[in-house]
């Protein structure tokens, strides 16, 4: 009983049988939980609808079906209104995976945007907020620079920065490492590898298995829609119980040593 | 060139110069503020698909790119004198040539508008903004930067087309010339003159947009 409650108040996120169309399923009934702190990587192949899953809990696609708890309330995905979808991303954070970086404002001025529009902040505050997470990212040298000056790493930084300003209480990754080159991924991943640490809550749609092998620990792998097998992360790499999921590792297993 | 020529040509040049600046200017920039107002609004109804609103818009870019600015300009004045609304000659060409200039900004900002990437709008639905701020923010700014020269352009032709107005009695530099010229019949010259004052006019705003465009690329905007 008391472990039951102490598991309930640490519950951030719970989402029950989502699902999404376009012109054929691509969510057919997926159900997640997600505890405060939990870094979950979503695995699998292109099309299984792992960042249509993200895009309908953010709202930037409207699921067919689904409940949403984040946060203690509970939301229909379906039908959520304008006032409770503005309430749930005022708490969330989204990176992108090509940043989508405001082309017309610096990196500060990215950072600070959010917080003075959005969170009715003044600018001073928002500024050394701003500056803040910034330094957080390691990108507190190039504040003034316009998304264009900067390479793809620095820019997704400086998309981490802008997605962590508001302190929200959780942030999802759309694949953010797979737009970059080779050489730049490492500074992005260090990055969310040090919120993983300080406890940040993160669901990572991503093809790096290391980072969901050594820095996630909750792995969910999904394939036509579907949740094929979720677990602890190092049973799911250790031990996978689907065949499905034996499979896939070992073909990126190997992709991965061929890329090495 | 005589020196008989020559004083006429010095002597009218003030004559043509002076309603460039009482006229030709103050028209052009009245009737182009105007007009960027309307193709903003404009625009931005049919970039957010407004209802009700959108067809009358559509409606209204049909009918101006549709007729000729001449006739649009002689309907804005005798027309609507003839049918007993009093408008002198400058309010129905400031009219007029907003209406008309409004419609083709129209279409130049929504090209410009449709051209931002919809992720710069998803981007700022994830940090909270709402739909009028996103548009504030990101999405009008980087509209004009990439609108700036097409409306240049804009802005140039219709100090040029400014010179129609003299067919509605708005005593504008064009006005001026024909004038001198049915007095002394020396066409070939204040038809060349008034031309050189035009040009001179249209080279000084290429001088600016060269500059604003200058200006702008310090964002580098359209780059990454």
């Amino acid at each position: 009983m008391r472990m039951e409650q102490i598991k309930d108040n640490m519950q951030i996120l719970e989402i029950k049988d989502i699902r999404k169309s376009f012109e054929t399923k691509v969510l057919d009934g997926v159900s997640l939980e997600v505890n405060s702190g939990d870094v979950v990587a979503i695995l699998g192949p292109s099309g299984s609808g792992k960042t249509t899953l993200l895009r309908c809990i953010n709202f930037l696609e409207t699921a067919d079906s689904g409940t949403m708890i984040f946060d203690g309330k509970t939301y229909d995905l379906a039908h959520a209104s304008k006032k409770e979808i503005a309430e749930i991303r005022k708490k969330t954070g989204f990176v992108f995976q090509n940043y989508n970086l405001f082309r017309n404002k610096t990196a500060l001025e990215n950072v600070m945007l959010g917080l003075t529009t959005a969170h009715g902040l003044s600018k001073n505050e928002a500024e050394k907020i701003g500056k803040e997470m910034l330094v957080r990212v390691g990108m507190e040298d190039k504040m003034n620079y316009y998304p264009s000056q900067l390479s793809g790493g620095q820019q997704q930084r400086v998309a981490i920065a802008r997605a962590l300003a508001p302190n929200p209480k959780i942030i999802y990754f759309d694949e953010p490492t797979s737009a970059l080159d080779p050489e730049l991924i490492g500074e992005v991943l260090s990055v969310m590898r040090q919120l993983a640490i300080e406890g940040m809550t993160m669901i990572v749609v991503t093809h790096e298995m290391d980072f969901a092998k050594n820095v996630s620990n909750k792995v969910v792998f999904m394939e036509k829609g579907v949740i094929v097998e979720q677990g602890l992360s190092n049973e799911v790499f250790e031990n996978p119980k689907q065949e499905r999921t034996k499979e896939f590792l070992r073909l990126e297993e190997n992709r991965t040593l061929g890329k090495g | 060139m005589g020196s008989e020529l020559w004083e006429l040509f010095v002597d009218s040049f003030w004559k043509i110069l002076l309603p460039g600046l009482k006229m030709t200017i103050p028209l052009t920039v009245l009737a182009f503020s105007f007009a960027m107002i309307i193709a903003v609004i404009v625009a931005m109804i049919n970039y957010a698909n407004v209802p009700f609103l959108k067809p009358i818009t559509r409606f209204y870019i049909w009918i101006i790119r549709g007729t000729p600015l001449i006739v649009q300009l002689m309907i804005g004045y005798f027309g609507l004198n003839n049918i007993g609304i009093k408008i002198d000659a400058f309010p129905a060409a400031v009219l007029v040539f907003s209406l008309n200039e409004g419609a083709y900004c129209a279409e130049t900002m929504r090209a410009a508008l449709e051209a931002v990437p919809h992720g710069q709008l998803e981007a700022g639905y994830c940090v909270g903004m709402n739909y009028l701020q996103i548009m504030w923010h990101i999405v009008l700014p980087q509209a004009f930067r990439t609108a700036f020269p097409p409306l240049s352009n804009s802005l140039i032709g219709m100090v040029k087309d400014t010179s129609l107005a003299a067919n509605i009695t708005v005593t504008e530099m064009f006005f001026a010339a024909q004038r001198i010229a049915g007095r002394t019949y020396k066409f070939m010259l204040l038809y060349l003159e008034v031309a050189l004052i035009y040009l001179i006019f249209s080279t000084i705003l290429t001088w600016i947009q060269g500059y604003g465009e200058k200006k702008l690329n310090a964002y580098g905007a359209n780059k990454g």
